[in-house]
């Protein structure tokens, strides 16, 4: 008794400590965006609060703009890895095809490559397309995502194969099965990989720089970048301000998700 | 067929109708460039670029903020190779051969048909062309150039007992101005540094100011082989070493280059190393008096250039190229120059910029700009080598070795040279 109780309050002490030093970042960010830079590293519970930071920020590129192309780019690129993921992970978890482990092998080797090495062959393929500077040309790389097939076919695996089978005997094609069965049993890796998806691609940064040109297709990583000028020095109020407004949306929406993010973590952790 | 054309040109985006070509047989230009001086800078290209097209309605110029210098050269390669490069673009004066290997950039000489033309690509600064020009041909043309100065806290120069007008002229009298300006409270730690010289991401940059107040350089002009084991180097990066060390006016290990303004203005550093491009930041944000001053000389006087200089591309008609020459000439004239200098605090590339009655009137009004126009006497070509990220990045790590306390200059210099050698020798 008294061993788990010494126990408890050790895992206590130790989740709060880390939690805070997760948070001290976040802390002084927001402590820097709302004073004026002269206090930005200088702590005075009295210094004068100011929301010009903010306002600066917001001038300095058409942001409300990037705000709309970041929101359609994650979300043309999530429904896009959704149905092919899911497609591609059921043939591969439950059809016996000829070749289908040296093909299931070759979406694993994707997992191995450095994006950033594709940047200039997948330049090359934007431009056949005729898709320069458009947000499908953004997400069009990432749809086939090798990671979320992997996720997905493990988790159909899982599905007990009476369940196929009870649908199967009931008169549903293989289609209908995957929606009514195996789709619904997968929704705790659906929201798990969407989180990994959509916060991976809000921050994404060097493709998009790369591969478009105007501001009707940037996202706002791009808009942050101008911020972080070396030459004239880091103005830590200005950028701390920028980071939590771009940033700023996914906080928001993992702090309203947050128990079923985690819920959803916890039992695809488990199967 | 002229349908599907306006409708490809309506349909596809801006880099696509490079190559359509519009009914209105407007030249379409697409301009990539940098920014490495903060928000500013980026409306300020904007303003010239639509001021251009506004007295020359049949180009059109899409200009395209593309990140740091870094992710310019990055962009740029990628549009390159996947064959829809831009038609002019900012770059590194330094990434110069690597755009020639790369087969991406023509000279200017073949575009300049009348003799005004020819005149334009000599008025330039001298110590700006150095990066320019190489087998007797210019490549690049000066653009948002800088040189690094010392900035100086004249409040803090009186409370040290120094005359606040009076910076240091010698590697000498830095470290004995150092040494008095250097505040340490009860406990020993220090409150307020003597100098500051900035060693993080790209060392080799003020280190060759070092090098070259040394009297050697760093590197040859055919940009082939390097120096960096010469005695005269290592000396030169004992110098920096001691600073921290021995003479602790300093503060040790690697200092941020972004931090550095931030760390000037609240007092903890009297001295500081860095570009011009600082020098609007420093002249809007210092709380005190300061001063700008060359760099302290040893054997001589001496500092690298920097910055970006324009590029023409290969892959583009020759209605384009004309009009890009037109542009980066007209971009570059006395007036634009002038205005460019005065918004961010690059130097004006050539002398006659600082004649028109604008910058006449800022400098007036603010004689520090002129430090680094007049240090510019004294200035040699930036580090440029073949394979230059490679070689430099190779001085780069044999620096922080030194200045962290990893390895003596002597070795680790030594060192590099070798690794250096090893890259170069296939280029000799």
């Amino acid at each position: 008794m008294n061993q788990t109780g010494l126990d408890r309050w050790l895992n206590t002490i130790g989740a709060w400590t880390l939690a805070l030093l997760w948070f001290l970042p976040l802390l002084y960010a927001v402590w820097t965006a709302v004073h004026p830079s002269a206090y930005a590293t200088r702590f005075d519970l009295w210094a004068p609060l100011t929301f010009e930071n903010f306002a600066n920020a917001w001038a300095a590129a058409p942001f409300a703009r990037y705000f709309l192309n970041s929101f359609l780019l994650v979300t043309f690129i999530l429904i896009g890895q959704f149905i092919l993921c899911t497609l591609a992970a059921y043939a591969f978890a439950r059809f016996t095809f000829p070749g289908s482990t040296v093909l299931f092998a070759l979406v694993l080797l994707q997992l191995l490559v450095m994006p950033d090495i594709l940047i200039v062959e997948n330049y090359k393929t934007m431009r056949a397309l005729g898709l320069v500077d458009t947000i499908v040309a953004i997400g069009l790389p990432y749809i086939a995502s090798g990671f979320g097939i992997f996720l997905l076919r493990q988790t159909f695996k899982t599905v007990p194969k009476e369940l196929d089978e009870a649908a199967r005997v009931e008169g549903a094609g293989p289609l209908l099965v995957l929606w009514r069965v195996y789709v619904p049993l997968a929704k705790p890796t659906y929201l798990a990989y969407g989180l990994v998806s959509v916060s991976h691609h809000w921050n994404n940064f060097l493709w998009p720089l790369i591969v478009t040109n105007s501001v009707e297709t940037r996202p706002v990583t791009v808009g942050l970048s101008i911020f972080a000028a070396v030459d004239q020095g880091i103005d830590w109020s200005l950028i701390n301000a920028a980071t939590l407004m771009t940033s700023g949306p996914l906080l928001i929406a993992f702090l309203l998700f947050q128990r079923q993010f985690v819920q959803s973590f916890m039992r695809a952790g488990i199967r | 067929m002229n349908f599907i054309k306006a409708l490809s040109t309506t349909v596809g985006a801006a880099a696509l109708s490079v190559s359509m070509g519009s009914a209105a047989q407007a030249v379409d230009l697409q301009f990539f460039f940098p920014v490495a001086v903060g928000g500013k800078a980026a409306d300020t290209i904007q303003e010239l670029t639509d001021a251009y097209v506004a007295s020359n309605p049949d180009v059109k110029i899409d200009a395209v903020y593309a990140g740091s210098y870094q992710d310019t050269i990055t962009k740029t390669l990628t549009a390159v190779r996947g064959g829809t490069p831009p038609q002019l673009s900012v770059i590194l004066s330094v990434d110069m051969f690597t755009l020639i290997e790369e087969d991406a950039i023509i000279p200017f000489d073949g575009l300049a048909k009348t003799d005004a033309d020819k005149a334009w690509m000599t008025s330039f600064y001298p110590a700006f062309m150095d990066n320019s020009m190489t087998g007797g041909k210019t490549y690049g043309i000066p653009f948002q150039r800088s040189t690094p100065v010392l900035y100086w806290n004249k409040e803090a120069f009186a409370a040290a007992g120094l005359d606040p007008n009076i910076p240091p002229a010698t590697w000498e009298e830095q470290v004995a101005f150092g040494k008095k300006l250097t505040k340490r409270d009860g406990n020993g730690n220090v409150t307020q540094w003597g100098v500051r010289i900035p060693s993080s991401g790209f060392p080799y940059w003020l280190f060759q100011g070092l090098t070259t107040q040394n009297d050697v350089s760093l590197a040859n002009d055919a940009g082939n082989k390097t120096n960096f084991d010469d005695p005269a180097v290592v000396e030169a990066l004992q110098y920096l070493v001691d600073l921290s060390t021995k003479h602790e006016v300093m503060q040790p290990g690697i200092i941020e280059w972004g931090a550095t303004p931030k760390a000037f203005f609240e007092g903890q550093t009297a001295m500081m190393w860095t570009t011009t491009g600082n020098l609007t930041n420093v002249r809007t944000n210092a709380p005190f008096d300061f001063g700008v001053a060359m760099l302290p000389a040893h054997k001589r006087r001496g500092a690298p250039t920097g910055g970006g200089n324009f590029y023409i591309f290969k892959d583009s008609t020759d209605e384009q190229k004309a009009a890009s020459f037109d542009f980066i000439r007209w971009i570059t004239a006395p007036e634009q120059a002038a205005k460019w200098t005065i918004a961010t605090g690059y130097v004006a590339p050539r002398p006659d910029a600082w004649e028109t009655p604008a910058m006449k009137a800022y400098v007036a009004d603010f004689p520090p700009a002129l430090v680094a126009r007049d240090q510019l006497e004294f200035a040699v070509a930036e580090l440029s080598t073949y394979q230059n990220q490679r070689v430099t990045s190779i001085l780069n790590d044999a620096l922080e070795a030194s200045i962290t306390g990893a390895k003596a200059p002597a070795e680790a210099l030594k060192e590099a040279q070798a690794q250096a050698d090893r890259v170069l020798s296939e280029y000799r």
